[in-house]
């Protein structure tokens, strides 16, 4: 290797470093004991010997947040689940039909992401108080959806487009119809496409925090990060626990993420970049 | 009404072909299209319709349901552009998005250039590069509140350390450094989209224009400006185009750092229809700025579109 390889895994390595140090230090500050941590020059590298992950137990005692990752798993496993089939349709639809109504809803999709979630929030708010879907997880998945569905649509648009049509032609003129060639033919070929779309629906739905916090109040209700960002209004921040419930709101992320993250690259690049 | 009309019309095609297999063919698009086209109609189109509705009426009604009773105007218009807020806003918006995706394009480039010299273990530090993209936006504040903690932040306890401070400083309650902290936490989950981005276009660059450049006696910098860049441009513009309307558009990070403070120095747009909405209740107001926004973030995309697809030439 030259000098100049080394040199640049180095600077690779050193960012590597900077970039993860948030975690790093969010696990600390949760496992640490509080000495350790909230001191005027904490050590960066503490004895590990004195942790605990007391802190980890205290989270489901001293709040609710059993209840808000209820209510997350909830929403987020309704969303992905119908956004991804309205995403895969609509599709499949549009790689492999171009009609004008076709157009006219890609265009739309891709309007969606010029929207503010804060400004869809006022009409959405207004339409929900009038038909009751205020304070419901139907419209919190319904709210969410504006979101997801938009570049899980184009993502899978993306995929379809490398299936070969002759396939789909190939089998229909053994017999099969549109429909069957989809299910037994294309869909099975762009399960890196459907994984791709699940991992970014599932981390988009989890991340969501706006909608959850203005057309949800009930507090058995609420999503994890909205409970999350409820700590920090606090008078005293009680930052070992925040740190703790940080790490267990990021984790399921995190793992999906790490996982999963050659299917979403690989979407993100095959894919309509132009969705994302 | 429209699909019903267009299904008709599918009626008149050339009859040369099996007609009743196009028009079954022309059925099934549409059948598939449904979900997404009510979804599309119900949750962004409508919903948009009645943002520029509301934007143009004039009063404030507490009862929303009737919102609409009352009287056309440009009222909330004239009323926005004379407050000094919303300019405040548009310049906060303005160094918000450009500081973020400014330096996350750099961060963002200089990451996939490294990422892609197929350095040992690069496939492993590809993921770690990229986790901070799966953290939710108000878990990044909070991480971001404590690192920059004025009393107990580590970031002040490294600079009491190394003697660049003495006592505390409160990152994001001063006034000078409220915005640049909400900058530095948008970065951290803004720069990972553009690595991937620009990884992927450099990955499609052909490695022997370089070998040749390389004979033609060449630098690294001229085989930058003359292979890598009109290689990547394209991919570079999109990805630029679709962080800064992310940016623009989110306000998590901003909500749960600093909510628009200190004296809204870090209130964004976004965040000022919110609160124009949420907390004070002047719909037509929020949704008056809302409908400039997404006048702005079409010209925003306009502009980006048209230079990504020049750059495909």
């Amino acid at each position: 290797m030259s000098i100049r390889r080394i040199l640049f895994w180095l600077v690779l390595a050193g960012f590597t470093v900077v970039t993860l140090f948030p975690f790093y230090w969010m696990v600390m500050t949760a496992i640490m004991p509080t000495d350790a941590i909230l001191a005027r020059s904490p050590s960066l590298l503490p004895d590990l010997s004195r942790a605990s992950f007391a802190p980890f137990v205290e989270i489901f005692v001293d709040k609710p947040f059993l209840i808000w990752m209820r209510n997350s798993l909830i929403v987020n496993l309704i969303c992905t689940t119908l956004s991804l089939l309205v995403a895969a349709l609509a599709g499949y639809s549009l790689s492999r039909f171009t009609n004008r109504p076709q157009q006219a809803l890609g265009a739309s999709l891709l309007v969606s992401k010029l929207v503010p979630s804060s400004l869809i929030l006022i009409p959405l708010f207004i339409i929900y108080s009038n038909i009751g879907l205020f304070n419901t997880y139907a419209g919190l998945v319904l709210a969410n959806m504006t979101i997801g569905v938009p570049l899980a649509t184009w993502l899978m648009k993306g995929f379809f487009d490398r299936i070969p049509r002759e396939l789909e032609q190939a089998a229909m003129i053994d017999g099969a119809t549109q429909l069957q060639a989809l299910r037994q033919i294309v869909l099975p070929l762009a399960r890196p496409g459907l994984a791709a779309s699940t991992v970014y629906l599932v981390l988009t739905n989890w991340s969501e925090f706006i909608f959850a916090r203005t057309l949800v109040d009930t507090p058995s209700r609420q999503v994890l990060t909205v409970g999350m960002q409820s700590f920090v209004g606090e008078q005293m921040v009680d930052w070992q626990l925040l740190m703790a419930a940080g790490t267990v709101s990021v984790l399921p992320a995190v793992i999906l993420f790490i996982f999963l993250e050659p299917f979403l690259v690989s979407g993100m690049t095959k894919g309509a970049l132009a969705g994302t | 009404m429209t699909r019903s009309s267009t299904l008709s019309a599918g009626a008149d095609a050339p009859p040369l072909v099996d007609l009743d297999f196009h028009k079954r063919q022309k059925a099934l698009s549409f059948a598939l299209l449904l979900p997404a086209a009510f979804a599309v109609l119900t949750l962004i189109l409508y919903p948009l319709i009645r943002v520029v509705e509301i934007s143009f009426r004039d009063g404030r009604m507490m009862n929303f349901a009737r919102i609409s009773e009352l009287p056309l105007g440009l009222g909330n218009y004239a009323r926005v552009l004379g407050d000094a807020n919303f300019w405040n806003a548009c310049a906060t918006s303005a160094l918000y998005v450009t500081g973020s995706v400014g330096v996350g394009f750099l961060i963002g480039l200089a990451t996939a250039l490294l990422l892609n010299e197929k350095l040992p273990g690069t496939r492993f530090l590809r993921t770690l590069i990229l986790l901070p993209w799966a953290v939710p936006g108000v878990i990044v504040a909070i991480m971001f509140l404590w690192l920059l903690d004025s009393s107990f932040g580590v970031f002040n306890a490294m600079l009491r350390d190394v003697g660049l401070l003495t006592g505390d400083f409160p990152w994001f309650v001063d006034s000078r450094s409220a915005l640049i902290s909400v900058v530095l936490a948008t970065v951290w989950k803004t720069y990972p989209l553009i690595t991937l981005t620009i990884l992927a276009a450099l990955q499609s660059v052909p490695r022997d224009l370089y070998e040749a450049a390389m004979i033609d006696g060449a630098n690294r910098w001229n085989s930058f400006f003359d292979i890598t860049w009109p290689g990547i441009k394209g991919p570079a513009y999109l990805v630029i185009m679709i962080s800064a309307l992310g940016v623009f558009r989110d306000i998590d990070i901003v909500f749960a750092t600093t909510n628009g403070g200190p004296a809204r120095a870090t209130e964004t747009l976004a965040l000022y229809v919110y609160k124009e909405a949420f907390h004070y209740f002047r719909m037509g107001a929020a949704t008056a700025v809302g409908t400039l926004m997404v006048g702005v973030a079409f010209f925003i995309a306009f502009l980006f579109a048209g230079l990504a697809n020049r750059a495909r030439y």
